[in-house]
């Protein structure tokens, strides 16, 4: 089978308040476009974009999350199959930054225990109406080992570094292996087998 | 009393007529009418036909002039005193009539409203919501039918994509069409769902196959 696409699949995960931006970070990196219409996701989506690192191709299936609670509990069924998972939030909204230590605490609940997390500010662009100063999101993100970046999905700032900074983070920890015809599998719900094994 | 009867007499025939058809029936009609239905002006009409008929009798002589004079006096004032009691009468039917449109008004506003509250008593709960039926937009679907759908819009994507970078392979020449069976693969292994199987053990290796990078052949 020459013919594979990629030599890694990575799943990527993106989380933070309703209305931070995700999907628009998302849809940045994946399309390169942005739109200005807010359309709140339902529950959970995906893309997938293939990126070039070191060499080897590597396929990032990349998780959006509503972050709207009513969503929660779906969302959370995702957590465990992710590898890498994004925290946005967004920095004129003070609210969305207050409530980076419940994302990272439902991470803690829910993602496996070696999954590289990232924070990202989005919305730079708009610095007249910043709430959150840039060296508070430094700070928290030091206080909890985690990379930082500022991003804007409108005027395209560190949406691409911050997808690659967090694959190379993967890829540096991940045994060098070939796949094999593995492929993009979307049953990675814990929550959807969690819940098949208990009525079984 | 002797006097009387025959435009009394008359006057009952018409009154009838007039019950039926209530228009038409002349000053005469007043007198045949209902007591409790009657107006201001049919104490006028009363009147008049009264004093019309004592005209009649006083033009005989002085002496029955006089008595009648003093009878009509009389007259008037029960006539008076009749005109008092059907205004405040019909003002009282009035006031009872607008007061019984506003309590029923009053009642049915009450009805409505007190309808959700009924429901909550039967439902109680702190958590608990009332849904609307007749709201287009209620909410109708679980948690886990939401949940089931997406998985299938996001499996059916994926399997898009593949098809996708299938035919992309194909068309730019990178597979041989007589390596198509091995090209299937892909797909077919996307199928098995673990939702299809699994228990306990299953799912752990559901989530290690996710994870797992094995060795796959390059050629």
């Amino acid at each position: 089978m020459a013919k594979k696409t990629y030599d890694l699949l990575f799943k990527l995960l993106l989380i933070g308040d309703s209305g931070v931006g995700k999907t628009c970070v998302l849809f940045r990196f994946s399309d390169d476009a942005f739109n200005t219409t807010f359309i709140s996701t339902i529950g959970i989506d995906f893309k997938i974009k293939t990126v070039e690192l070191q060499g080897k191709k590597i396929k990032l299936q990349i998780w959006d999350t509503a972050g709207q609670e009513r969503f929660h509990t779906i969302t959370t069924s995702y957590y465990r199959g992710a590898m890498g998972i994004m925290l946005v939030y967004d920095i004129t909204n003070g609210k969305s930054f207050e409530n980076i230590s419940k994302w990272l605490r439902n991470i803690d609940e829910h993602a496996n225990e070696d999954v590289e997390r990232m924070l990202l500010g989005n919305k730079c662009d708009m610095e007249d109406k910043r709430v959150v100063p840039k060296s508070k999101g430094e700070q928290i993100a030091r206080e909890h080992g985690i990379r930082f970046f500022e991003t804007s999905a409108k005027a395209n700032i560190n949406i691409e570094k911050a997808f690659l900074t967090l694959a190379e983070d993967i890829l540096r920890k991940t045994p060098v292996k070939e796949p094999n015809s593995e492929n993009v599998d979307i049953n990675s719900g814990g929550g959807v087998t969690g819940w098949k094994s208990k009525c079984c | 009393m002797e006097k009387m009867p025959s435009p009394g007499k008359e006057e009952g025939e018409e009154g009838e007529e007039e019950e039926e058809e209530e228009e038409g029936a002349g000053p005469e009609g007043a007198l045949g009418k209902n007591p409790f239905q009657l107006t201001a002006e049919d104490v006028y009409d009363i009147s008049y036909v009264v004093g019309r008929d004592l005209m009649a009798i006083a033009g005989d002589s002085r002496d029955v002039a006089t008595r009648v004079t003093q009878l009509q006096f009389k007259i008037v004032r029960v006539l008076e005193m009749l005109e008092a009691l059907v205004n405040d009468c019909n003002v009282t039917v009035e006031e009872l009539r607008m007061e019984r449109d506003s309590l029923r008004k009053e009642v049915e506003g009450l009805r409505s409203e007190g309808q959700p509250p009924n429901t909550e008593e039967v439902n109680p709960g702190t958590n608990k919501v009332v849904v609307d039926l007749t709201d287009p937009n209620r909410p109708r679907f679980t948690m886990q039918e939401l949940r089931d759908v997406l998985h299938e819009r996001n499996k059916l994507k994926s399997q898009l994509l593949v098809a996708q970078e299938e035919l992309q392979c194909y068309k730019s020449g990178l597979i041989p069409l007589n390596n198509s069976q091995l090209a299937r693969r892909d797909p077919q292994a996307l199928m098995t769902s673990p939702s299809s199987s699994k228990g306990g053990k299953q799912e752990k290796t559901v989530i290690r196959k996710l994870f797992s990078f094995r060795s796959g052949k390059r050629t």
